[in-house]
């Protein structure tokens, strides 16, 4: 029996025997599932793994587009960022955009949710009202914000005239402008963090608040101990994409301010479109996008490490 | 089994064949006329009349087809360099309104030397622009483009605030201060300056005061005692006497005037369709004499260059010698209100008996562009010049915001290092 058993040796002194050589051809096969996986690979590969790398290549050069010599320098690019005051500052104003944005944005979409979660139609209606910039361009929404801000002609100036405060200069001042704009980017997004926050709530079930408010509980308790708890893994999606979203916010400011006045709203991604199609500064523009790179990936890393710690509490 | 790899194999295909076509260029036919395309950023109110221009080319013969597209000008300084290196940009391009962005793309060798000049209809006539035109295309004497049109800014002022006022058109810098400040009460602009994405109005103001930005050497005279004379009675109306709001843009300036919240401004002819269908009773006169009793005022052009991988040079030169000839551009003059960039037209009958062309041409001999030929002449105003302008009337002291920009302009121009 013992005999029978025993798996045969292969000839060739290997220890896989047939069942071996089977896998082996097996694994050597072209799966069809790859094929068809291919064009999205090569389509991803083309547009968007190939052009990241190639800047960082051109973020080690001096390179200017269609420059026949593109100079080597490599991490001069990178030195030479950290001293750029006009980094230092776009770094600045794209930390507190995003860090003010997101706060306010997440506030505000709870607030509202908690607000409007009912479904009747007083909120069917303020809910739409909410979630309609979510689906208005940025660069419409620039443009009209604008046009109301404008201290002569716009509807804001207007109303600070008539309030005896004069002609606000929103966009004008430097002290004013980026306030302004996280201003407009939080009442922007903060109805698509109320819309998926509502969808969180749907999926609590009733028979928590009632177990809590049996147990004697309060509305603080209840969203302290059961919503809010309930609601984090939709939080922690909302707070991680209105951060990226707000770390790469171009259009509103391009739209708004052009990154002035003064660079008072300059951000990293202003100053990488002036650097690189402005100044023709390609290899710079390719470092402030790496450095924009690094700050995304630490910030949505931090993120992430607090939101699983907390699931372990 | 066979089946699924059959289909696979037709979807790695059709995926290589759909990249394949992204990247083709468009190939042009065998047969039929050569077709040019153009790319401007030329969306203003004188648009019609280079689109005339274009029409007229095409209907004169039958050889040459061009077909231009006008985007804004910041759409197409984000597109054009990409697209010319890859050879996917057009036949021909204006890359920016401002003639100093050529250098840029001389160094990246997008651009092809024009050499097709010399005299006949055929010929771009080089030797019938204005010199400084000329001398503005020109590095290591070859020319690399020429001039899509010639522009003077002149002095626009609404009619019927200066009747109210009882004020009169200022000919002189005294005249125009005190005009600025009467002019400016009750929520009305004397004289609205904008700052920033702007054609530039500021270095024109210094002129009439007779400072400068940049000496003959490419160094700032900003903070010297002529450059911070030329910028005080300016920073002081601005600040003290309120006669233009602060940190404007070109665009925000426009609304103002054509609101009628302003009553001057100094604009370009492209501004006079706008205003006049915003309903202000509009007067336009050159700008003022300077302190020295001398005309002055900022000559701005944009520059019309063909992609060194053009598959049509020969075409697109003769395009070009089209566009710049005396029967376009006085046509051109005639319907937009540019002054000629020819000097041979500078006489002529029709254009001067024209009430806005003669405003704008007989400023022609007075005028200067800005910052020609200096080096980062781009990063000079967007970093230098327009920063220094917004600190000043934002209350800096005159000294230290000269002084700052006058280390960023040494820096960029070079001159610190000489």
């Amino acid at each position: 029996m013992t005999v029978l058993t025993k798996v045969r040796e292969p000839q060739d002194g290997s220890r896989t025997g047939i069942r071996g050589e089977r896998r082996r051809r097996r694994r050597f096969r072209l799966s069809p599932a790859l094929l068809f996986l291919a064009p999205s690979f090569l389509i991803l590969g083309v547009f968007v793994l190939w052009p990241i790398l190639v800047s960082f290549w051109y973020s080690l050069h001096e390179w200017t587009i269609g420059a026949d010599d593109q100079p080597w320098v490599g991490l001069g690019n990178y030195i030479a960022l950290t001293q750029d005051p006009k980094f230092w500052g776009a770094l600045l104003h794209t930390v507190e955009i995003t860090v003010i944005s997101v706060a306010g944005i997440v506030v505000l979409g709870l607030a509202l949710a908690l607000a409007l979660a009912r479904d009747n139609l007083g909120s069917r209606i303020i809910r739409s009202a909410f979630f309609f910039p979510t689906v208005v361009s940025l660069t419409s929404i620039g443009l009209v914000w604008r046009f109301l801000l404008d201290p002569d002609l716009g509807l804001v100036g207007a109303i600070t005239s008539a309030l005896g405060l004069g002609n606000v200069g929103f966009l004008q001042s430097p002290q004013l402008a980026l306030p302004t704009i996280i201003f407009v980017n939080i009442w922007k997004n903060a109805g698509f963090v109320m819309i998926i926050l509502i969808a969180g709530l749907k999926g609590v079930p009733a028979e928590r608040y009632e177990a809590a408010r049996l147990d004697g509980a309060g509305s603080w308790a209840l969203l302290r101990y059961i919503t809010l708890p309930a609601l984090r893994p939709t939080m922690l999606f909302g707070t991680l994409i209105m951060t990226i979203q707000s770390f790469q916010l171009f259009d509103l400011v391009y739209v708004m301010t052009g990154g002035g006045p003064l660079f008072s709203t300059d951000t990293l991604v202003t100053m990488l479109f002036r650097e690189g199609f402005v100044n023709f500064q390609t290899g710079y523009a390719a470092a402030i996008s790496w450095a924009l790179f690094l700050v995304i990936v630490i910030i949505s890393a931090l993120q992430l490490r607090i939101f699983r710690y907390n699931d372990v509490d | 089994m066979h089946y699924k790899k059959q289909l696979a194999v037709v979807a790695v295909a059709a995926a290589v064949g759909l990249l394949a076509t992204g990247c083709s260029g468009g190939g042009g036919t065998s047969s039929g006329p050569v077709e040019l395309s153009v790319w401007t950023g030329f969306t203003g109110g004188d648009a019609p009349g280079y689109e005339q221009i274009v029409k007229d080319f095409n209907a004169s013969q039958k050889r040459i087809k061009v077909t231009m597209s006008a985007e804004p000008w910041d759409t197409i300084q984000q597109k054009l360099p990409s697209a010319w290196m890859t050879g996917q940009g057009p036949d021909i391009a204006a890359p920016a309104s401002d003639p100093n962005v050529i250098a840029q793309y001389v160094k990246t060798k997008s651009v092809l030397p024009i050499t097709q000049t010399g005299s006949g209809d055929t010929k771009i006539n080089v030797d019938d622009f204005a010199p400084a035109l000329v001398d503005e295309f020109t590095y290591d004497k070859k020319l690399y483009a020429v001039p899509a049109n010639y522009a003077t800014l002149s002095l626009y002022y609404n009619k019927a605030l200066f009747t109210a006022a009882g004020v009169t058109p200022p000919t002189t810098v005294a005249e125009l201060k005190e005009a600025a400040k009467k002019l400016t009460s009750g929520g009305t602009y004397g004289l609205v300056l904008a700052d920033n994405n702007t054609i530039q109005m500021w270095p024109v103001l210094q002129w009439l005061e007779g400072g400068d930005i940049v000496d003959s050497k490419n160094c700032s005279v900003l903070d010297s005692q002529k450059g911070q004379s030329s910028l005080k009675p300016w920073v002081d109306l601005v600040v003290n006497d309120k006669i233009s709001p602060v940190g404007l843009t070109g665009a925000e300036a426009d609304a103002l005037f054509s609101a009628g919240k302003a009553a001057m401004e100094i604009n370009g002819p492209w501004a006079a369709p706008g205003y006049k269908k915003a309903g202000i009773d509009l007067g336009i006169v050159s700008v003022p004499l300077d302190s020295a009793g001398k005309p002055v005022t900022l000559g701005s052009t944009a520059p019309l260059a063909i992609s060194a991988k053009s598959k049509h040079p020969q075409e697109a030169q003769e395009f070009l010698a089209y566009w710049t000839g005396k029967t376009a551009q006085k046509k051109f003059s005639l319907s937009t209100g540019f002054p000629s960039l020819r000097t041979d037209l500078a006489d002529d009958a029709d254009l001067k008996a024209d009430p806005v062309v003669s405003v704008f041409s007989a400023q022609v001999p007075g005028s200067r562009l800005y910052l020609p030929q200096v080096p980062n002449a781009t990063k000079v105003d967007s970093d230098g010049y327009v920063p220094m302008i917004g600190t000043l009337t934002r209350g800096t002291p005159l000294a230290e915001g000269t002084q700052s920009a006058t280390k960023t302009i040494d820096d960029l121009t070079g001159c610190s290092a000489k």
